[in-house]
């Protein structure tokens, strides 16, 4: 209020104008004294409380604390917080109306003293707020009703459960015995539908345990028993349970463990059981094709956390798929359940066990592509739940820092609309010493590689207003750029497209790590890394070699037959050659004959390395073209990267067989 | 031969686990309580004892703790054997005093395995 407004008229306007609004208002507004009288009560005030005036109710109470409070004691209570406090607010009590009838009120209320401080009255507002109160009552009711009926179908669930596998027991039990019984006494046939028995029943005690651990968790009965445990034995135990279910479908299953993996404090039961969910499930939906576990120790926000990709080059996911996977009662789609088999439980547990223990589990995923499933525990089980969202957040915090890395590090262009490649790029390319740079549009992209001249760039096909394709074609079409590597990164399967307009490396998602990371080497450190391609049809030799080569610092790269080795060659020029001679497709000695008969490609070294007897007719072929002949097995690691160091400095000379110690 | 003392309430998995134990060449020894099977493990003094856990009259962890406690009987192993596969029940089985624990449905190549480990020599 203005200071000059002082005025008789004015003081009278006021006063009218404040009994106009008391008496109207909609709240109702009180003073009390504080043996609990009315001095003021509106007409609202009266309303509120069921009374027909506001004389109606102050004659009548002359007790507040008594008459009005339904819990006597809210009024003692009202007068301890005055006192405390010289106000209250959204003070909630019940109130006996005049009928008798109960009703929530909330009081903003606050307290006028006298000059010696003593408290002369309370003045303030009560809100009737029953209709909120039965609201937030009957919310609260149809909760915890929901939540009782929750609990009680699981725990319906798990007894059911324990119940459905006692009658089980007799069946598979019984189905073994017989079989057992017919094949002593000769009973081929019989042996064969007892054994149908039997795996059916175990199917089904499957499923039982898979809803069984399921209605645990929700039932919240699942308990953690922590232990210490060496976690490569542990590897090396599951690995052990699943490989007949993962190389069923002939399957190739590879165990790459990071030699400090130390020991865990967790569950274990938990771990193991998510691992052989992993694993089995890699091996169920992959046909002739690569299952991998790799397992790493790493330190991320002040813990450490023990990391499991288990990778496939399987039957893959669409995104939609990828979003529903950990769902309990949901595979892919229900034909996958017809052709494939299982729960689909298997993931809903897996994520729930490695969330109980502090852990998380993601998957990335392309259709046709095969998966990648991370599994991320904990080293030491905390004895406080951890927080959702501390994986993901922690997942961040491995971000790079432009300024971690030295002057002059290789720094990779990343053009890409999705910010989860960026994420994972980044992940990956951090510890390799490489910076990533990151554009999420074709133009910029464009301007970025203009402007800073990166080692190389990573490039996505599919992205709004300028596609990847139209990147490759400017960057491609630029003198001053056309020399910097580009690597395509996408969903789409174009290899032919992308190596006419001039890609280095065409690779598909998701992203497989071990390849990401070594294609991407192979450009950042070009100049000073030899190329070593390996043509060789054999999986588990071709990463054995990887393997040897790649801890000498050589580049790998890797054809699966000679024809393969040929497209490699165009597109990459390799210091020496490693080839098999039995391969399908493409043999090696067509193979030799193809890189002899071209120019460009005649000086480069070739190294056979064969489990072929090496006859004459043979060696005819490969005299003269190849610079040795070393027999499988026969020849040691150590001696086969001299004699590739060596060769790497000189030029083609006549065959010789070396059958090495 | 050795001697095993089965004690399970349930008939099916008793008729079923000892046929197929006496297939394997074991002698077995049956009881369908707790106190039967103290009484079994002194009247016939078996090489080892599969006890279910969930027993009537004496369930299978006290039996164990009074075998346990017996001079003539402490030294029998006791595999026990429960319709739970969670930590707990291990726990518990242990705490009672038995060697070993398997749970239910048995996988029986699991359990021979186990038995002849807790096998005397």
């Amino acid at each position: 209020m203005h200071a000059t407004a002082t005025s008789h008229e004015f003081e009278g306007a006021t006063e009218a104008t404040y009994r106009s609004i008391v008496e109207h208002a909609i709240e109702g507004i009180f003073q009390t004294t504080p043996d609990g009288q009315y001095l003021l009560a509106n007409p609202a005030l009266a309303e509120i409380y069921g009374y027909d005036s506001t004389d109606e109710l102050k004659g009548n109470v002359q007790e507040i604390a008594r008459q009005l409070y339904v819990d006597p004691a809210r009024r003692p209570e009202f007068i301890r917080l005055m006192n405390e406090n010289d106000c209250v607010w959204g003070f909630e009590s019940q109130i006996y109306r005049k009928d008798g009838s109960v009703i929530w009120i909330s009081e903003n209320v606050r307290v006028i003293r006298g000059t010696n401080g003593e408290v002369r009255y309370y003045e303030g507002t009560v809100e009737d707020i029953t209709a909120r109160k039965r609201a937030e009552e009957e919310l609260r009711r149809a909760k915890e009703a929901a939540e009782e009926a929750s609990r009680s179908k699981s725990q319906f669930l798990a007894n059911m459960s324990h119940e459905l596998r006692t009658p089980l027991n007799a069946i598979i039990g019984y189905s073994e015995l017989m079989r057992e019984e017919a094949e002593d006494i000769g009973l081929p046939s019989f042996v064969r539908d007892l054994g149908k028995i039997e795996s059916a029943g175990k199917h089904l005690l499957g499923l039982i345990n898979g809803v069984l651990d399921i209605a645990k968790i929700e039932a919240g009965k699942m308990d953690l028993h922590a232990e210490t445990f060496d976690v490569a034995k542990m590897i090396e135990e599951v690995c052990a349970t699943v490989a007949p279910v993962v190389e069923k479908n002939g399957n190739y299953f590879q165990i790459k463990a990071a030699p400090n993996l130390g020991a865990m404090h967790t569950d274990l039961t938990k771990v193991r059981q998510s691992l052989f969910n992993l694993l089995g499930n890699a091996g169920k939906f992959t046909r002739e094709g690569r299952v991998q576990l790799e397992a790493e120790r790493i330190t991320d926000g002040g813990r450490d956390w023990l990391v499991f990709h288990v990778r496939d080059t399987g039957v893959g996911m669409t995104p939609e798929q990828a979003r529903k996977i950990f769902e309990a009662f949901t595979q892919a789609d229900a034909s996958t359940t017809r052709k494939f088999g299982g729960t689909g439980l298997g993931l809903a547990i897996t994520r729930e066990f490695s969330r109980l223990i502090g852990g998380d589990v993601i998957v990335q995923s392309a259709l046709g592509q095969g998966s990648v499933f991370t599994l991320r525990v904990p080293a030491e089980l905390s004895s406080t739940p951890i927080e959702e969202g501390t994986v993901a957040s922690g997942a961040t915090s491995a971000g790079a820092v432009a300024g971690e890395f030295p002057l002059g590090a290789p720094q990779v262009l990343l053009i890409d609309d999705d910010p989860t490649v960026h994420e994972l790029v980044r992940r990956f390319l951090q510890k390799e010493g490489i910076q990533v740079v990151d554009a999420y549009t074709g133009a910029e992209g464009l301007e970025m590689a203009r402007q800073l001249r990166p080692s190389m760039v990573v490039l996505d096909v599919m992205m709004p207003t300028m596609d990847g394709w139209s990147v490759l074609t400017k960057l491609k079409g630029d003198a001053e750029l056309s020399d910097i590597p580009v690597v395509m990164l996408t969903m789409v399967n174009n290899r032919e497209m992308g190596f006419s307009l001039g890609v280095d490396d065409y690779m598909l998602k998701p992203i497989d790590r071990s390849d990401f990371v070594s294609t991407l080497r192979k450009y950042c450190n070009r100049q000073d890394k030899p190329l070593v391609l390996v043509v060789e049809d054999d999986l588990v030799t071709r990463d054995m070699l990887r393997a040897s080569l790649e801890k000498e610092e050589f580049i790998v790269v890797e054809a699966g037959n000679g024809l393969e080795g040929l497209e490699k060659l165009a597109t990459t020029r390799p210091a020496l050659i490693l080839l098999d001679l039995m391969m399908p497709e493409m043999d090696g000695f067509q193979f030799t004959r193809e890189v002899r008969s071209r120019p460009e490609w005649r000086d480069i070294p070739i190294l056979v390395m064969t489990a072929k007897d090496i006859d004459a007719e043979d060696r005819a072929l490969l005299d003269g073209q190849v610079s040795r002949i070393l027999q499988k097995g026969a020849c040691a690691r150590e001696e086969l990267l001299a004699e590739i160091s060596q060769r790497l400095t000189r030029t083609a000379r006549p065959v010789e067989t070396v059958a090495a110690a | 031969m050795k001697k095993l003392l089965l004690v399970e309430d349930n008939e099916m998995n008793r008729d079923m686990l000892s046929r197929r134990l006496e297939r394997r060449g074991y002698h077995v020894v049956i009881a369908v309580d707790g106190e039967q099977g103290i009484t079994a493990a002194k009247e016939h003094r078996p090489d080892l004892i599969l006890m279910d856990m969930s027993l009537p009259v004496l369930d299978g962890w006290e039996s164990t703790r009074r075998l346990k406690q017996e001079p003539d009987t402490q030294a029998i192993p006791v595999l026990a054997l429960t319709a739970h596969a969670m930590a707990g029940e291990r726990d518990k089985a242990i705490a009672a005093g038995c060697n070993d624990y398997d749970t239910k449905p048995v996988d029986f190549v699991r359990l021979l395995g186990k038995i002849e480990s807790l096998l005397p020599a």
